[in-house]
């Protein structure tokens, strides 16, 4: 330590320009990790933020709400099963909405996703405004809060487009969007009278639903496909992978955070190895004076150690900061302890990446000290 | 007791087509306080003897005795540990590290053996101050006249309180009258530490203040 600081501390411009590039490397994980965090929550949130473990679908739909359908009464068949506390049916479909007081031709239309639900289940999230759902108020609905940007407010009448049903706002959610879009969440009943309006659209399925969403712990579930028959049966994790997008967004997010923080290390690496070269001849005096190879050692992994913590601590300050300016609707959720497994992980490439100074300071032979070798 | 002892020391170097003999039989004993001259021509084995004496490079043959220790058997890691704690090397034009002012040049030579105490760093001020640099503590190798570096080497060289003190060409890149100060430092704290020391040069002039003179030619080392 006594050598790397005084080093650090000499030649403050050569390592801060190092440092810098530390600092926009870590600055830029962060902030496409928050990004990546951001879009699968849009992607994915009502599903990956519910208390569910497992989901259940119609067999061969590869986990997909869109194709999947069946009867509500399944629930009960599943409930049977060993491991499973708790169960709530979920239908979506795909719609778009208008405050009901403005006229159709002219109106701004907004996606959204309705989800039928029953009121009361581990489904329904908790209001931060307004009230939940009560099965006596068909009516009623709870919006994820983004929709306040687009002028939605409590006690708002919204018309569902190509369909004669009208529903009110009485509550809002945070943080409830899946496949992209904001989620209304419905009496199950509503749902069912916007989906399957037309007749013979239910294919005959009584009470349809698109997935049973399951609370439980160690269920088999190759054993629950087999006695319930006809269905499909995953973990949550795997019906959030199933998401349309969701597993490619995803990939190709962490692929170039993977990439950046591997990058960050062969700079580092190559940035101190160059140094080491250009210090043979001191590295060479430090050890005919009396320096063990791994005095000389420490040197370098500490500067590399001090280097990459205090960059990427000044990192995250400006990835925090960026969070702050970002603007409302950006799909941006910064999560701590993915902040600190990537700093974890920063930290420790780098610091291997000076392995190539090491094993060029343990050759170094410290006769260079006397100026020439006959 | 003898501080340095080589006892019939040759060392030959192998190229594809040749054998080059770079010491022959060399034997030499220094005791305390005795400052001893080698000199000789560039090519007559001059560094390699240096090297075998510091604990830097293995002989082919022979033998050598630090405080009646033989050191050929040693590994790596144990030839460090005789070169902190029994050698004090100034070496040419006395490369010190840039980024270290006068006083941290000898303080990392204490830190190598262990934490900085207060005495040390007081033991380190003094002797830079008896070597005249009490007013240059604080300043960097840049800093410093060319003369007054090589006069923060010997300093370095003597932080450990070593047995020993091998001396480079101490000389090499000063003008006659800073030259002659050097080496009239370096037997000075030779004397009054009682310190076995070896300079090897090729400036006849320095040639006065030493105790033996040595020439070697050819691998071949004889007493003048």
């Amino acid at each position: 330590m006594f050598l790397a600081l005084k080093e650090l501390k000499h030649s403050k411009g050569k390592f801060m320009m190092i440092g810098l590039i530390i600092v926009f490397i870590s600055w830029l994980v962060f902030v496409l990790s928050g990004l990546g965090t951001g879009l699968s929550d849009l992607a994915t949130s009502t599903l990956k933020y519910s208390e569910a473990d497992y989901a259940v679908f119609e067999d061969e739909t590869d986990f997909s709400f869109s194709k999947s359908i069946l009867s509500e009464s399944v629930e009960k068949e599943i409930l049977k099963q060993e491991g499973v506390d708790a169960v709530a049916s979920m239908g979506t479909v795909s719609a778009s909405i208008r405050s009901a007081a403005s006229d159709e031709k002219n109106a701004t239309k907004t996606d959204v996703l309705i989800a039928g639900i029953q009121p009361g289940s581990f489904m329904e999230p908790t209001v931060n405004a307004g009230e939940n759902l009560t099965s006596n108020n068909l009516n009623g609905v709870i919006v994820d809060d983004s929709l306040k940007a687009d002028g939605f407010s409590l006690g708002d009448v919204l018309a569902i487009n190509g369909s004669n049903e009208e529903v009110e706002i009485i509550g809002f959610v945070h943080n409830q969007t899946l496949n992209h879009q904001p989620v209304i969440f419905t009496q199950m009943d509503k749902f069912r009278a916007v989906k399957y309006a037309a007749p013979g659209s239910d294919t005959g399925i009584e009470n349809p639903v698109n997935g049973i969403l399951v609370q439980g712990t160690d269920v088999d579930t190759k054993k629950v496909e087999e006695a319930v028959g006809e269905i499909e049966m995953g973990t949550k994790d795997e019906a959030v992978n199933a998401v349309p997008g969701y597993a490619a967004e995803n990939g190709t997010i962490t692929m170039m955070l993977w990439f950046l923080i591997i990058i960050s290390a062969f700079i580092i690496g190559v940035f101190f190895y160059v140094l080491t070269n250009q210090k043979t001849q001191q590295f060479g005096v430090l050890k005919a004076i009396g320096g063990s190879n791994w005095f000389v050692i420490k040197t370098v992994i500490s500067q590399v150690f001090i280097l990459s913590a205090v960059s990427i601590l000044v990192g995250i300050g400006l990835t925090y900061l960026t969070a702050a300016v970002l603007p409302e609707g950006m799909p941006f959720n910064l999560q701590l302890p993915m902040v600190v497994i990537y700093s974890i992980v920063l930290l420790i490439i780098s610091v291997l990446s000076s392995l190539f100074s090491v094993m060029k300071i343990s050759k170094i032979d410290p006769l260079i000290a006397l100026g020439r070798v006959e | 007791m003898a501080s340095i002892q080589l006892e019939n020391v040759t060392k030959r170097y192998k190229d594809s087509e040749r054998e080059t003999i770079a010491l022959d039989q060399v034997s030499l004993t220094v005791d305390k306080g005795e400052f001893v001259a080698i000199i000789g021509p560039s090519g007559s084995g001059k560094s390699t003897f240096l090297s075998i004496a510091g604990a830097l490079l293995k002989p082919t043959d022979g033998e050598v005795f630090i405080k009646d220790k033989a050191i050929s058997s040693l590994n790596e890691k144990e030839l460090a540990h005789v070169r902190l704690e029994q050698i004090g090397f100034i070496l040419q034009t006395a490369n010190l590290i840039p980024y270290l002012t006068v006083l941290d040049q000898l303080l990392v030579v204490v830190k190598m053996k262990g934490a900085i105490t207060e005495e040390m760093k007081k033991i380190a001020t003094e002797l830079l101050e008896d070597l005249g640099l009490g007013m240059k503590l604080k300043k960097y190798p840049n800093e410093l006249s060319g003369g007054e570096r090589q006069r923060v080497a010997i300093a370095r060289s003597f932080v450990n309180n070593p047995d020993i003190i091998l001396a480079d060409e101490p000389t090499a890149n000063l003008d006659t009258a800073r030259a002659h100060e050097v080496v009239q430092l370096i037997s000075k704290e030779v004397k009054s530490r009682n310190k076995a020391a070896i300079m090897v040069t090729h400036d006849e002039r320095m040639l006065k203040y030493c105790d033996r003179v040595y020439r070697i030619e050819d691998g071949i080392l004889k007493e003048e």
